[in-house]
């Protein structure tokens, strides 16, 4: 549109305004229009009889399965709560997955937490080779009623588990994300833990 | 007394009433093409009106965030694009195929310009092409269902307004990410960031669609089972984001109430079309009840964070504010009716942050403390070497 006719457009609209404040008359250039073809009719039906809120909402099913191919992963999933002293309950298996099942969901809105053992005392966990997951690795979760989905890792990291970011792992957004979580880093005997956790953040793919 | 030693919004703040704004700016446009199409020029001109309100806030918006120089570029080329989706609606209503392609025209014209302003000011983080994509994507859901409207596929219509208002309102963080410091980007990623920009999404399009719903009700028009399944919608969404909050139990109570108000509204706007004031009241006395109990339910669900009287009061407002709106359409002042859209719309989005941050402190509250014990070291001679 050349310069001049945009302005003429823009005047157009600027005046309508104008008119409304005014309390004046349309202009010509928003000058009543015959209804077109897609004009409303008239219902003869009462809104009120008609219309009904819903009642149902699109549930998302509990984990009952974690597969993740490049880790060689598949694994049941178990449910897991908080323990007495408010830190979060482990799989009670090292070659299974956990849930923390006060939180969302796989694939619903918010961030799911999957929790896997490194090792056992004797060998490793299901979650010994998380720290390398390459990012873009397909993390795929089948829900209980047959339904699955498919994340993508997006970032793996590090940290110390006296600085763990809770915020960042468990606190509520309405994004659909999973993290996984299990322990790495230097293990300290005398409290037979080791000192960090590695988490793996991931997307809906 | 106390504003003037009250802290200056953050960029944070000033980018989410962004989103809300261009989410507004999506529905008020579809509203404004969608008049136009049924010949309906007073409702054109008072849409109008609402758009230039928009749009005067969120150029004032643009220059805080962003500075005055990148807001004197964007408000007149913002106008251009609804000028030209005003044009287009008008060769909708004529039937005209000729002005309908020349006003394609020029919005692929105005697609590129804002696109590449966009681009320009983000110093390389936007990619022109993703910009103008973005800007491409907002058009087409307005033209689309612009389309579909005057075509009288309301279903189709109502669907890409929905799709419409929330690309439009997520836009405004991909303005933000491209546009603002990495600091004030990070702070948008933060947690309690998204889950006020993500809720007051979801309440303020609430607000945008029961109106939609109530003036179709007040009209007896026939998208009327459209617009209630597009409320229904919204309702299904809102209702999700209270299950991931609070579980699934909460979640259908929640549902319950939240249908019962929509319900009510739209009884009371039959009522009010067909000047029955006994429906009408026994509307509003079922909407008091309702307040009551959902301020109860919100109180309880938040450890009494937000007070059930402080609740009860905010939805209160909601209804009395929705119950004026359809009681000015009917009236056909739709002056008055766009007015109190306009703030309905900002009230809901204002309730919404505070919901958040009480919903976001009720569940951190809860959450695990520290890290997972998942190792027993039997291979840490292995884990410690990475």
């Amino acid at each position: 549109m050349p310069p001049y006719a945009r302005l003429s457009a823009l005047a157009a609209l600027g005046l309508v305004l104008l008119a409304v404040c005014a309390g004046g008359s349309p202009p010509a250039a928003v000058a009543r229009s015959a209804p077109a073809a897609g004009a409303p009719a008239t219902g003869s039906d009462q809104p009120a009889e008609v219309f009904h809120s819903t009642r149902t909402y699109d549930e998302v099913a509990a984990p009952v399965r974690l597969r993740i191919p490049a880790l060689k992963v598949n694994s049941k999933v178990q449910l897991l709560g908080l323990q007495h002293d408010g830190t979060i309950a482990v799989p009670a298996r090292t070659d299974v997955a956990g849930w923390y099942e006060y939180g969302p969901r796989p694939g619903q809105a918010g961030p799911a937490v999957i929790l896997g053992h490194v090792d056992s005392q004797a060998g490793p966990g299901i979650f010994i080779n998380l720290y390398r997951v390459p990012i873009g690795t397909p993390v795929t979760v089948d829900r209980a009623d047959g339904t699955s989905v498919t994340f993508k890792i997006t970032k793996v990291t590090r940290v110390p588990k006296v600085q763990f970011p809770t915020d960042l792992v468990y606190a509520p957004t309405l994004d659909p994300t999973l993290r996984l979580v299990t322990c790495g880093g230097s293990f300290d005997p005398a409290r037979r833990s080791y000192r960090d956790n590695v988490i793996a953040f991931a997307e809906p793919a | 007394m106390y504003a003037k030693y009250a802290a200056a919004p953050s960029a944070a703040d000033l980018a989410i009433q962004l989103e809300a704004l261009l989410g507004q700016h999506s529905v008020l446009a579809a509203d404004l093409m969608r008049s136009r199409i049924r010949g309906d020029d007073d409702f054109v001109q008072a849409a109008n009106a609402a758009l230039g309100k928009n749009t005067a806030a969120m150029s004032a918006l643009v220059a805080q965030l962003f500075g005055q120089a990148t807001a004197d570029k964007f408000s007149p080329m913002w106008s251009e694009h609804v000028v030209a989706l005003f044009s287009y609606a008008g060769a909708l209503a004529a039937q005209d195929n000729a002005a309908k392609e020349d006003a394609k025209k020029d919005l692929v014209e105005y697609e590129q310009e804002l696109g590449d302003f966009f681009a320009g000011a983000s110093h390389g983080r936007l990619p022109q092409a993703a910009a103008r994509a973005a800007i491409v994507m907002h058009v087409g859901h307005l033209t689309g269902q612009a389309d579909a409207y005057a075509a009288k596929n309301y279903a189709v219509s109502d669907e890409l307004y929905r799709v419409g208002y929330q690309h439009t309102y997520d836009l405004g963080l991909t303005l933000a990410n491209a546009l603002l410091p990495a600091a004030d980007r990070a702070t948008l990623q933060q947690p309690l960031w998204r889950l006020r920009s993500q809720l007051g999404k979801l309440l303020a399009e609430h607000a945008a669609l029961v109106e939609d719903l109530t003036r179709s009700a007040v009209t007896r028009s026939p998208d009327f089972a459209a617009s209630g399944d597009m409320i229904n919608g919204n309702t299904k969404d809102i209702t999700a984001a209270i299950d991931t909050l609070f579980g699934a139990a909460a979640a259908r109570q929640f549902q319950s109430l939240w249908g019962d108000h929509v319900e009510q509204l739209v009884a009371y706007s039959s009522a009010t079309a067909d000047s029955d004031k006994a429906k009408q009241e026994q509307a509003m006395t079922a909407m008091s009840g309702i307040e009551k109990k959902m301020g109860a339910f919100l109180a309880g669900a938040t450890s009494k964070r937000m007070s059930t009287p402080a609740l009860t009061a905010a939805l209160q407002q909601h209804d009395k504010m929705l119950m004026k709106h359809a009681d000015a359409y009917g009236a056909k002042d739709y002056a008055t009716a766009h007015d109190v859209a306009y703030d309905t719309y900002q009230q809901m989005f204002d309730l919404a942050r505070k919901m958040a941050d009480a919903f976001g402190a009720t569940v951190a509250a809860r959450l695990p403390r520290g890290g997972a014990q998942t190792g027993f070291g039997g291979m840490a001679a292995v884990v410690e070497k990475r």
